[in-house]
Formats: structure tokens, C-alpha cells, sequence
């Protein structure tokens, strides 16, 4: 369905990170991707280290269209200062990327699609199926959402993580640290990711929780 | 020789194509950098009241995004009219009117399209486009010499051959005009259509061997 909305309207807050707007599945486009990310702070990092390459990439070239602010991109290894109005094309899937927003209020739009192929969208965007319940507090929904795709992908570590991250909002102590347990066994980076995550404050305490993020130690007793 | 694994331009860096004679400007975004996966180009409006995005529906099937990069345009979707200051996107789906008039001084607008389900294949049109803004930009040389290497390099597409004949005509190579007019309509006869209501072929109509 055609339609029109505008970009702060579509962003959503996630945690400390950037605000998202997810234009593509608001629109429903199927011919490429695009979203778009909001840093209200200078030092956020609206585009997170990655590459095209691996199972939750999409093998997307990406254009990066800076419509707002400054934001300083690394790309394979090279420093690009970006003010508004730079284009950054990533053609090599293999290429290393981020950003970090310079000012208050920089933006990135970012489109993408597979060079020679009909577009399908990238696997990690599934995750916004759920962070849009994230975003409105409706944990509940959040948890189911992850559980479907559990059933769909058994020991996927994204959607274990945000599984946990409903469950410890809704009071479900137990199930929220097996699921970051899971979860960060499968992939090491989610122990790191738990230890800032708001998400946890209800399980923060718990010495399972420092087990698995590996404060165990420092929050301990010396021996 | 490898291909650069990225590539980066700001806006004021892209070339400016005039598309039309009220001041549309084409500026060609995916031609710049390289892009094959999906079509997009930014189209500027510097006094602001001129049209930002031409009207039409792309019954070809594409689907269209665009982005108000900066100033403000009054978009037509379908029956509705839709004030976007910059940060708006307006989606429109294949078959859907759309189009835009900038209200604002120094108006970008960001296009963005593809077709679903099949891979993106890259507008011919687009070197037509350049050759006609050449043309615009008071640059007859290069926009023949343009005009003339897409031409040689794709023979069987009408549309080349009708916009070289276009040009020919506007700047008085009757033979070559005629000559190329008379290839598009062979290989697309709707062109003679098209011919008879365009008037780049006005000073060519009384000639015999004109194909009316």
C-alpha cells in the first residue's frame, strides 16, 4: 500500500543504541531493503561492526545516505568523515563497516539489495518483528514472537538473547537466565552484550547472571 | 585491475542534469557509485517551486521510495496530496500516480526503486538521460558523442535510435534525424506514434522521406 510517514515518527528508541526506523516493513517493500538509524547523542554507534558475509548477513551491497548530522565511518580499515549529505557505498560484501554519530541528531538511511538476485530480506531484520514489541513495552508478545522463531530456528542465539531480555522484564528469572545462558554458549559476544543491557536489571544480581556475563570473579570473594 | 571495495560522494559532488526546461534536476546517484542491486538517483529543485519529481505510475511494476533529503515538496499519491518536509518517505507501489512539486528552496529528493521478485536490471534510459542533460547544459558535443556510443553499443533498442534521431532533429542533422527515426520505428512501431506527437520533430514533418 503506498503511504508516507516521517522518519522521526517511524524511529523507535532500543536501549542505549540508536533509534531504528524500520521503513521497509512499515511500507512493506519487497524489492530492497532500507531502514534507517537516529543517534540523539554524539558517540552512539549507529552502524554496528559487520560484514555481508555469514548465515544472519543478507549478501547485501549497501548504500549508506547521510541525511542528518556527521557521522564517522570505518570501512575496511579506512576513516571516512561523513556530514550530511554523503553517500557511503559498500560494494564488498567482505568489507568491514560502522558509524558513529559526530553530532546530536545524525541519521543514516541505509538501502540494500543482492547483485543479480530478487530480493529477500536479510534474517537478522526478523528481529524486528520483535523489538517493535520491545519498544511499546509488550514483553508478553515480545516473548512469544521469539519463541516462534525458536520453533522455526532451534538455538539461534539472537533470538535466545531477546528472549531472555522479555523474559527477565516480565519476572521470569529462571527462563530468562537459561535462554542468556544459551544463548551466550552459542555466541560469546552476548555474554558482553548482557552485562549493559537494561533488559537485565531484574536478574543483575543474581550470580548466575555474573557466571554467564563472567563478573563472577570480580564481583566475588578473592580466594 | 580490482574493483575498490567502497565508495563514498556528498550530493554537491553529483553531476546535474537538467530533465526538463523548468529546472528539474537529475542527479544520477547509482551511476556514480557503482550500484547494481536496486535503481536510485536524487532529483534537486533550487528555486523551489519547480517540479521535484516528475508525475507518472511506473506500470512496469517497480515499486518507489522516496526521501525529502532536504527543503519540502508537495507529493500527489494517488488521489491524495501529501505535504513532506525533509525526513519524509513516500512509498508508492507499482501503478500508483505519483509525483511532487518542491515548496522550499533547495529541495533533494532521494528515489529509490526495483521491481519485486525478479534481480534489478539497470535502466537504459539512464544514458539517455545523460545525453539530454548534455544537451541542456549547452554541451551538443558531448551529448552526441554520448548518445552515439550507446547507440553503437546497443543497436536493437528503439529507444536509442528515436532519442538520437530527437537530438539530430533539434540541432539541424536532417539525414542522420531521419535515419535514426526511421530505425526506432523498425524496430518498435508504436514509435511513429510517439514521433507524430513530439515536436523535437517539428522542422522535419514536411520532409518526403520523414516516416509519418
Amino acid at each position: 500500500m503506498s503511504g508516507s510517514a516521517n522518519i522521526d515518527d517511524l524511529a523507535l528508541r532500543l536501549g542505549s543504541g540508536p533509534s531504528w526506523a524500520m521503513v521497509r516493513t512499515h511500507f512493506g517493500i519487497r524489492s530492497f531493503g532500507v531502514n534507517a538509524y537516529l543517534a540523539e547523542e554524539p558517540g552512539i554507534q549507529l552502524i554496528e561492526a559487520h560484514d555481508e558475509l555469514g548465515e544472519r548477513a543478507g549478501g547485501h551491497e549497501e548504500l549508506y545516505f547521510v541525511s542528518k548530522g556527521r557521522a564517522r565511518f570505518t570501512v575496511d580499515g579506512d576513516e571516512i568523515d561523513a556530514p550530511a549529505g554523503t553517500f557511503v557505498f559498500v560494494r564488498d560484501l567482505a568489507a568491514k563497516r560502522t558509524a558513529v554519530a559526530e553530532e546530536a541528531g545524525t541519521t543514516i538511511v541505509i538501502v540494500g539489495g543482492k547483485p543479480g538476485e530478487a530480493f529477500s530480506p536479510s534474517p537478522w531484520e526478523r528481529n524486528a518483528e520483535g523489538l517493535v514489541h520491545f519498544a511499546s513495552g509488550d514483553y508478553e508478545r515480545a516473548a512469544e514472537t521469539y519463541e516462534r522463531f525458536l520453533t522455526e530456528e532451534p538455538g539461534d542465539a539472537g533470538f535466545l538473547y531477546n528472549l531472555a531480555c522479555a523474559e527477565s522484564r516480565l519476572g521470569r528469572k529462571e527462563d530468562a537466565l537459561a535462554h542468556l545462558r544459551q544463548s551466550a554458549e552459542a555466541e560469546e559476544r552476548y555474554r558482553q552484550s548482557a552485562v549493559g543491557d537494561p533488559d537485565f536489571d531484574a536478574i543483575r544480581d543474581d550470580p548466575e547472571f555474573s557466571a554467564i556475563t563472567g563478573q563472577a570473579d570480580a564481583a566475588g570473594p578473592s580466594s | 585491475m580490482s574493483e575498490k571495495s567502497y565508495e563514498v560522494a556528498h550530493l554537491d559532488e553529483l553531476d546535474r542534469f537538467p530533465v526538463d526546461d523548468e529546472g528539474l534536476l537529475w542527479r544520477p546517484v547509482r551511476r556514480k557509485l557503482g550500484i547494481t542491486a536496486f535503481g536510485t538517483n536524487a532529483y534537486t529543485a533550487e528555486k523551489g517551486t519547480e517540479r521535484v519529481v516528475e508525475e507518472h505510475s511506473e506500470e512496469g511494476g517497480h515499486e518507489e521510495l522516496y526521501f525529502v533529503a532536504s527543503g519540502r515538496a508537495t507529493f500527489v499519491l494517488g488521489d491524495e496530496e501529501v505535504d513532506a518536509p525533509a525526513g519524509t518517505f513516500i512509498y508508492a507501489a507499482p501503478g500508483t500516480k505519483r509525483g511532487a512539486v518542491a515548496t522550499e528552496p533547495g529541495t533533494t529528493v532521494l528515489a529509490i526503486g526495483a521491481k519485486p521478485g525478479v534481480p534489478h536490471e539497470i535502466s537504459k534510459w539512464e544514458e539517455i538521460f545523460v545525453a539530454f542533460g548534455l544537451y541542456r547544459n549547452g554541451d551538443e558535443a558531448s551529448a552526441r558523442e554520448h548518445l552515439t556510443a550507446f547507440v553503437a553499443e546497443n543497436d536493437d533498442q528503439w529507444q536509442g535510435h528515436y532519442n538520437l534521431a530527437c537530438l539530430e532533429a533539434l540541432t539541424g542533422h536532417r539525414e542522420s534525424a531521419i535515419a535514426h527515426l526511421k530505425r526506432a520505428v523498425e524496430l518498435e512501431p508504436a514509435a511513429k506514434g510517439y514521433a507524430a506527437k513530439d515536436e523535437d520533430f517539428d522542422s522535419l514533418r514536411d520532409d518526403p522521406e520523414y516516416p509519418a
